[in-house]
């Protein structure tokens, strides 16, 4: 059965020229899993939020979405609500109630269902998702991947027919990511409810979709399968071909045949095959290690720990466990591992922000604790909260530009200079006169990391960076950050993405149970781990066990191909 | 969530026992009835908090008591019975010492039952009962208490971030830092306004707003509840009676006149305490029947 058919739809936001949507046709079947790409702005969410009516955002809509054989302008509140679930972006921000059993009821009461059918519905949805460990909780307590869970499980006590989500894994870490993605699956298979949903992370979500829809500029570019949509993606040398999974990607720059692997699984299939019909070239790995350059190590490093222990609370548990490491001048460190490890308490005991209990932290051979602010944060340490909304004061990019500088003793049109050219190397231009918070994710960060430069730092301390970032804002803010590199400031990144350290950091540590267990120069750090590693190594390291990256492993085929 | 003992009763039957005995320590002053709610509700705090609540009865409770005990007579000069003269000519009466005492039992008594009902009624049973009189209230606070927490760690967090960039209330001089504090509570304001479209749209997306409107709570009224409340009830009428027929007040002023002892007083003295100490009873019984349970296991 039909469950939506989108008709010639475009959309104008109100005072604007630009169409955000252009003539989008689509049809959805019961019972699919569709997964909607592309860059940030490209319309995806706003086609979202044509198909539940409350949620459409003002402005101009042409063309026709019908629902269920009705158009979707008629459906009354009632059926909305509880026939067409939408699960937001921000866990944070969906949560209504205090605790996880009422949020779980919320919208039962809403609809006005008696005491003795929501017990029976929140019981259910508590069992079906695993909630009644944290039944009783309150909200605040529960971590990011619970309270993900949680909104989509008080949309499903609704029983929706459809499930949208906006980006739903996007402020989640790796690992309760695969656990949501995981969950839509269960959803979608057993209790057979169509969903809809966009995305940037697709190396999880791809494998289990059956359709997937690539947009840009508010058109629907590509409406296929996952691996026929890699194909054609390639085919017009697309840039969304770039936020394909990586074994797609190495498929591409190898071979042009069809059909695509999806998974590494299929991609080590493929990779087998491919090798059984040529002579195996092993790479050794003294080879590889030629090729990474030798890290020249200054005199004094840029930030040192030296057996730092740290807690917050005077009878609570050691976050920070005798952590020993040195960041050289000029170097990209990125610190990698799982939730709650203490990596951002690392991050935080680095910029001053806390002092260890035990142990000591040097900037540039000076204990921080003996350092004051004024010292610590000018021209010497910025750090790049996880949320760059914190940052923003003023009511436009600009004005939040030049507020850095009112303390300084610079001259008004060195001021300008100053913010000018900070602008112009961050490509701010165009948002100078938008308010902070009208910006993408992407453009806030920019302009967040913008405020922290204008302090002129010689270390950068990052905490997440990429989190919510599409795989273009990342590249930018990669060849941003290798530009510092190359200006001599040092950067410290905290990160749960490991694609991009591997592509990027000079070297990498894993940080695990409150201290480093390995750190290395980022290929071979990845080489040395199994399972903890890039998607492109998974793929390939039977074979070539050092290569790292797509380009590594591409480049590995060619050369034996 | 606190589920154990009297606290396991529905919330009707905690709300209405908490205002029975803070009301009846508030209004009856008769020697015997004070005793018996000092006593109880300084156990009861005990057996809810612990080692906590003997340190908060001792270090605050007590030296609370002795000071309202010698405030009165120092201002209060009416009574009979004159003890001895202040210098400032002023007597000091039996009538005021004892009044003294007695209301600052009456004050320290209210104050543990008080933090009794802290430990109690937790917010979510508070909200329960006062979402069956107003559903949007119940909402209402179930989100309050959502942010609250939420904000207190969004502050915290800007103000990080702030401090990072020199601009804390923690730094700089006492301008500055006035100037810093306001910032960071307009970020916070900014930041708050902004995310509260989506939890809107949230709401919404669910339904909100919809006629007919339910609230739903994890609470049953069972049959251990009717039991109780019976029993609750029963010892509250006969104190009420006891009220009314003048046994439960005590005459001060001009001079001290407590009711007579008689049959019928002493019942409505044992009703009292059968009443105050109930929630002592029911979890001394509890732990009882557990015991033997176990032992039989």
């Amino acid at each position: 059965m039909e469950i939506y058919h989108v008709q010639d739809v475009s959309f104008t936001f109100p005072l604007q020229e630009r169409k955000a949507l252009q003539n989008i046709q689509l049809k959805v079947h019961d019972g699919e899993f569709i997964i909607i790409g592309g860059k940030s702005g490209s319309g995806k969410s706003t086609l979202l939020r044509q198909l539940k009516p409350i949620l459409t955002p003002h402005g101009k809509r042409e063309g026709e979405i019908v629902f269920r054989g009705k158009p979707i302008g008629e459906l009354d509140q009632r059926t909305q609500a509880s026939e067409i679930g939408f699960v937001l972006q921000n866990p944070d921000n969906s949560m209504v109630t205090d605790k996880a059993w009422h949020e779980l009821a919320f919208g039962l009461e809403s609809l006005g269902l008696d005491q003795q059918t929501i017990r029976i519905r929140v019981a259910e949805m508590a069992s079906f998702f695993g909630i009644q460990t944290w039944f009783h909780k309150p909200v605040t307590e529960l971590s990011g991947g619970q309270k993900q869970l949680l909104n989509l499980a008080s949309i499903m006590t609704m029983h929706p027919s459809v499930l949208l989500l906006d980006e739903p894994t996007s402020q989640l870490d790796p690992i309760a990511a695969a656990d949501f993605v995981e969950t839509l699956r269960k959803i979608n298979q057993e209790l057979g409810t169509t969903i809809i949903m966009t995305e940037h992370r697709l190396e999880e979500v791809l494998p289990v979709s059956d359709r997937f829809i690539v947009m840009d500029e508010g058109r629907i570019v590509v409406d296929d399968q996952p691996r026929k949509v890699g194909e054609a993606l390639r085919l017009m040398n697309h840039p969304m071909f770039t936020a394909m999974p990586s074994p797609m990607q190495i498929y591409a720059g190898v071979t042009p045949e069809s059909p695509y692997p999806v998974t590494v699984k299929e991609g080590r299939q493929w990779l087998d095959r491919y090798m059984a019909e040529k002579p195996i070239v092993r790479i050794e790995a003294a080879q590889f290690d030629d090729e990474i350059t030798a890290i020249p190590l200054a005199a004094e490093p840029a930030v040192r720990f030296k057996d730092v222990w740290f807690k917050y609370e005077k009878n609570g548990p050691n976050i920070i466990k005798d952590l020993s490491f040195e960041v050289s001048g000029g170097q990209f460190y990125c610190l990698v591992g799982g939730n709650g490890t203490g990596k951002t308490t690392a991050l935080s005991l680095a910029s001053g922000l806390y002092q260890p209990f035990r142990g000591k932290v040097y900037i540039g051979g000076k204990n921080i604790g003996s350092m004051n602010a004024r010292e610590l944060y000018n021209n010497n340490l910025a750090y790049l909260p996880q949320n760059p909304q914190h940052l923003f004061v003023k009511k436009t990019v600009g004005q939040d530009l030049f507020d850095m500088l009112t303390h300084s003793s610079l001259s008004k049109e060195k001021r300008a200079d100053k913010v000018q050219a900070v602008s112009e190397f961050l490509e701010l231009q165009p948002l100078l006169t938008m308010h902070p918070y009208d910006l993408s994710g992407g453009e806030q960060q920019r302009a967040a990391l913008a405020k922290v430069l204008l302090l002129e730092p010689s270390i950068l301390l990052l905490d997440e960076p990429t989190k919510g970032l599409d795989s273009f804002f990342k590249d930018k803010l990669a060849s941003y950050l290798k530009q510092l590199n190359a200006d001599g400031v040092t950067i410290i990144m905290v990160s749960h993405d490991i694609e991009f350290c591997a592509k990027y950091a000079d070297v990498c540590a894993m940080f695990f149970n409150g201290s480093i267990t390995t750190s290395g120069p980022a290929k071979t750090f990845f080489a040395g781990n199994s399972f903890y590693t890039t998607a492109a190594n998974r793929m390939a390291r039977h074979v070539w066990s050092h290569a790292v990256t797509i380009e590594d492993v591409i480049a590995q085929c060619r050369n034996n191909g | 969530m606190n589920q154990s003992g009297f606290a396991g009763y529905h919330p009707f039957i905690n709300f209405v026992y908490f205002a029975a005995v803070l009301l009846f320590s508030m209004f009856f002053m008769h020697p015997f009835m004070q005793v018996i709610a000092l006593v109880s509700a300084s156990v009861y705090s005990i057996l809810l908090r612990g080692r906590g609540a003997v340190r908060f009865q001792l270090a605050l409770m007590l030296p609370l008591l002795l000071i309202t005990a010698f405030i009165n007579p120092a201002f209060n000069h009416a009574g009979v019975t004159i003890l001895f003269y202040l210098k400032s000519g002023n007597p000091v009466t039996l009538e005021s010492v004892l009044y003294g005492i007695s209301s600052a039992c009456m004050f320290v008594a209210v104050l543990l039952w008080f933090s009794c009902y802290n430990a109690v009624m937790t917010s979510d049973k508070f909200i329960y009962l006062f979402g069956k009189l107003i559903p949007a209230m119940s909402l209402i606070l179930s989100m309050v208490l959502r942010l609250v927490p939420r904000y207190k760690d969004q502050i915290k967090q800007i103000s990080y971030a702030q401090r990072s960039i020199g601009k804390d209330v923690t730094q700089g001089n006492w301008l500055q830092r006035a100037r810093n504090g306001m910032t960071i509570l307009s970020v916070m304001t900014t930041w708050a306004l902004e995310n509260a479209i989506e939890t809107a749209d949230s709401m919404k997306s669910r339904g909100y707003g919809l006629p007919g409107r339910t609230s739903y709570s994890l609470y049953r009224f069972d049959n251990r509840d009717k039991g109780f409340m019976a029993l609750m009830l029963s010892l509250v009428t006969v104190v009420i009676i006891g009220g009314i027929n003048g046994e439960n007040s005590m005459r001060f002023f001009p001079s001290i006149k407590a009711a007579e002892m008689t049959a019928f007083s002493i019942a409505v003295y044992a009703a009292y305490l059968g009443l105050c100490m109930l929630p002592i009873i029911q979890h001394m019984m509890e732990a009882i029947k557990w015991r033997s349970i176990t032992s039989r296991m």
